[in-house]
């Protein structure tokens, strides 16, 4: 009897935590369209080349010249479709922003870059030494005679010369080297670097050569590209800024080079519930307007009125120059907005627990989630950490939000350890606590990071150790 | 998750791949045919030139060689009457021009000391997009150089190559004739 009634009730139970967690749904969609993604990325690099085959392209193998011409537009091939999957992944798409997150889109971007630009190297050597075999000329001359002969040839190679610029200035050590606005304008050359690269498709190569698939193909996805980026990267902005008409209500600091920003403005009811996703400011004042400012809001936006008037808040420290301007902004400045992107937020969600883990600044987020992120008391715990008790700003805010919500709250205190890799002040970490002494569900709970990189890999190896999964690992960076 | 991604992925791109390949293959016959036609069709306009321009039609879609003996018939009817071959005429092939996208090789009839007609033998067509070319050039060029009568003519543009080429090849066919 008594095992009879032990077995019946043990699946029952171990049914009911999955049944109650009620993210699971929002989890295995968001995976799914991830997987589909992944699957469309690579089909369009085989279709790319597919096409070309399929319009009987694999008959130039027959000779040596041949398979070298060949191999060489396949390169070309590849090559623009990876550099288009780029300015695709860049342009920041609801599709892509919502699966993957802005961050990782941004990362797939940056891997993406060297392979494309060896591709398109490896194109035009392929094709130099092709074509010089087939005329009888060495490839250094048959690469003056396309230069000097063939229309448009001068064009490509600018917009490889482009190519390796944007390339060269994006790499990490070439980057830290000069200031965000020197690499951000060598970063546009990019859309010249495409558009020089263009010509030489149409009357050179047989990409859009008429009554073949690839016209076809290669002007849809051209046009789309196109399309999207100036719909999400102009358009939209240009609209929200319009629509929300933010100004600068007031600047209040919160502590040592942080303040608060507080705007004004309307319909903004729909900003509500981005959580800790982040906005693109631009505070339109002179000597300003043109600097891009990545914060998540540090409140949910008030609402006064019906028509969504009312005020929101950002929370910034001085990390760059231009942020420390941001300390002396007048009251009345206009401000352009375009967001909310990334997946700092419940988008992200795909357990019942969670856990949020702020350092610093990157508190700000963090109490933007946990004012608007769904959980039942008791699931969710808070971590606050700093060097001091005044550098967890807004603490007093986190306090209040999580007695009201009946979220865990712990402060951590004073400086790492020299020379540990621990995320843990000293005192804490000698006595051999890890996230999981804070956080016991640790394990099945979504992981919400904030803050320095450095600091925040401790924190995401630590989670790892406990068996916390890559899918329940949420990190914001804030330093690129 | 990321097994899911990784396999369908490549059961995608592989099925995309093979489904390009075959129909390649179909495609490859076809456009060979593609680039015969251009071929007959520039040859096709000299029915007016004779009954040799005919013969060689039909050998300007296979190999250099065969049209070769029929340029060398040409170069033959050329040394047998030497000076009066611009009086006497026929038909005189160019040499054939290698380029990157192709060679190229055209041929003259020659009567009454006058170009009477240009003939491509073989224009550029490694691919769609230079056969494409070839059928716009080679109409302009031909025309261009009836008018001319010479081999100095303008290169058409966007087919460079292509003109430069032809031109080369007629010089040749000019200097067999002697005009």
């Amino acid at each position: 009897m008594n095992t009879s009634t032990q077995t019946a009730l043990q699946p029952a139970a171990r049914r009911v935590p999955v049944a109650r967690n009620p993210f699971e749904g929002q989890h295995r969609r968001r995976m799914l369209k991830a997987d589909l993604l992944t699957v469309i990325a690579w089909a369009s690099l085989a279709g790319a080349v597919a096409l070309w085959l399929a319009d009987g392209g694999a008959a130039g193998f027959s000779s040596v010249a041949g398979a070298f011409t060949a191999v060489g537009i396949v390169a070309g091939l590849a090559g623009m479709d990876l550099v288009l999957l780029m300015l695709l992944l860049a342009a920041r798409l609801p599709i892509i922003d919502g699966t993957v997150g802005h961050d990782r889109a941004l990362e797939f971007h940056r891997k993406l870059g060297k392979p494309s630009l060896y591709l398109l190297l490896a194109h035009g050597v392929l094709l130099a030494v092709g074509y010089g075999m087939a005329e009888g000329l060495d490839p250094v001359s048959e690469a003056v005679a396309l230069w000097v002969q063939v229309p448009d040839m001068w064009l490509a190679y600018v917009s490889t010369a482009l190519f390796i610029t944007v390339v060269v200035t994006s790499l990490v050590a070439v980057r830290r080297r000069f200031p965000y606005e020197f690499w951000y304008v060598v970063h546009l050359l990019t859309y010249a670097a495409v558009l020089t690269s263009l010509p030489h498709q149409f009357s050179v190569g047989g990409l859009f050569a008429e009554g073949t698939w690839q016209r076809w193909y290669w002007l849809a996805v051209c046009i789309g590209t196109g399309a999207a980026l100036l719909h999400y990267r102009v358009l939209e902005p240009i609209v929200a800024t319009f629509r929300h008409q933010l100004r600068v209500s007031r600047v209040v600091a919160v502590g040592h080079g942080v303040v608060s920003i507080e705007m004004a403005g309307r319909h903004l009811d729909e900003l509500a519930g981005s959580g800790g996703r982040f906005f693109i400011w631009r505070f339109l004042a002179p000597g300003q307007w043109w600097h891009p400012h990545p914060f998540s809001l540090s409140a949910e936006p008030l609402q006064f009125d019906d028509d969504g008037g009312g005020r929101l808040r950002i929370t910034v420290r001085d990390l760059g120059r231009g942020s420390a301007r941001l300390a002396r902004l007048k009251p009345g400045t206009r401000v352009a907005v375009e967001g909310p992107y990334g997946l700092f937020s419940t988008a992200s969600r795909s357990r019942k627990h969670v856990v949020m883990i702020g350092a610093g600044i990157g508190i700000t987020p963090i109490r933007a989630l946990l004012e608007s992120t769904p959980f039942a008391p008791g699931d969710a715990t808070v971590i606050l950490r700093g060097h001091s008790p005044s550098v967890l700003y807004l603490g007093q805010e986190v306090l209040d939000l999580c007695q009201r919500r009946g979220a865990t709250l712990f402060h951590l205190t004073g400086r790492r350890p020299r020379g540990a890799q621990t995320w843990l002040p000293e005192k804490e970490a000698r006595s051999g606590y890890r996230l999981a002494s804070y956080a016991p569900d640790l394990a099945d709970s979504d992981v919400y990071v904030c803050g320095p990189a450095g600091w925040a890999q401790n924190v995401l190896d630590d989670a790892r150790r406990a068996g916390v999964r890559e899918e329940q690992i949420h990190y914001e960076r804030f330093d690129w | 998750m990321r097994i899911r991604a990784v396999v369908s992925a490549t059961l995608a791109s592989v099925g995309i791949l093979v489904a390009g390949w075959q129909s390649g293959t179909h495609v490859t016959t076809t456009s060979s045919a593609v680039g015969t036609a251009a071929g007959t069709n520039g040859t096709g306009s000299t029915g007016t030139g004779g009954g040799t321009a005919g013969s060689s039609g039909s050998t300007g879609s296979s190999a250099s060689g065969s049209t070769g003996t029929s340029g060398s018939t040409g170069s033959t009817g050329s040394t047998g009457s030497t000076g009066a071959a611009a009086t006497a005429g026929g038909t005189f092939a160019g040499s054939v021009v290698q380029t990157r996208f192709g060679p190229v090789q055209v041929q003259i009839s020659v009567g009454s000391g006058k170009i009477s007609e240009v003939t491509a033998l073989q224009l550029t067509n490694e691919d769609r997009r230079s056969v494409q070319i070839s059928n716009y050039a080679a109409p302009v060029l031909r025309s261009e150089v009836l008018q001319a009568q010479s081999a100095n003519v303008q290169t058409v543009s966007g087919a460079t190559v292509t003109s430069s080429a032809y031109l080369t090849s007629l010089q040749s066919a000019l200097d067999a004739a002697h005009l």
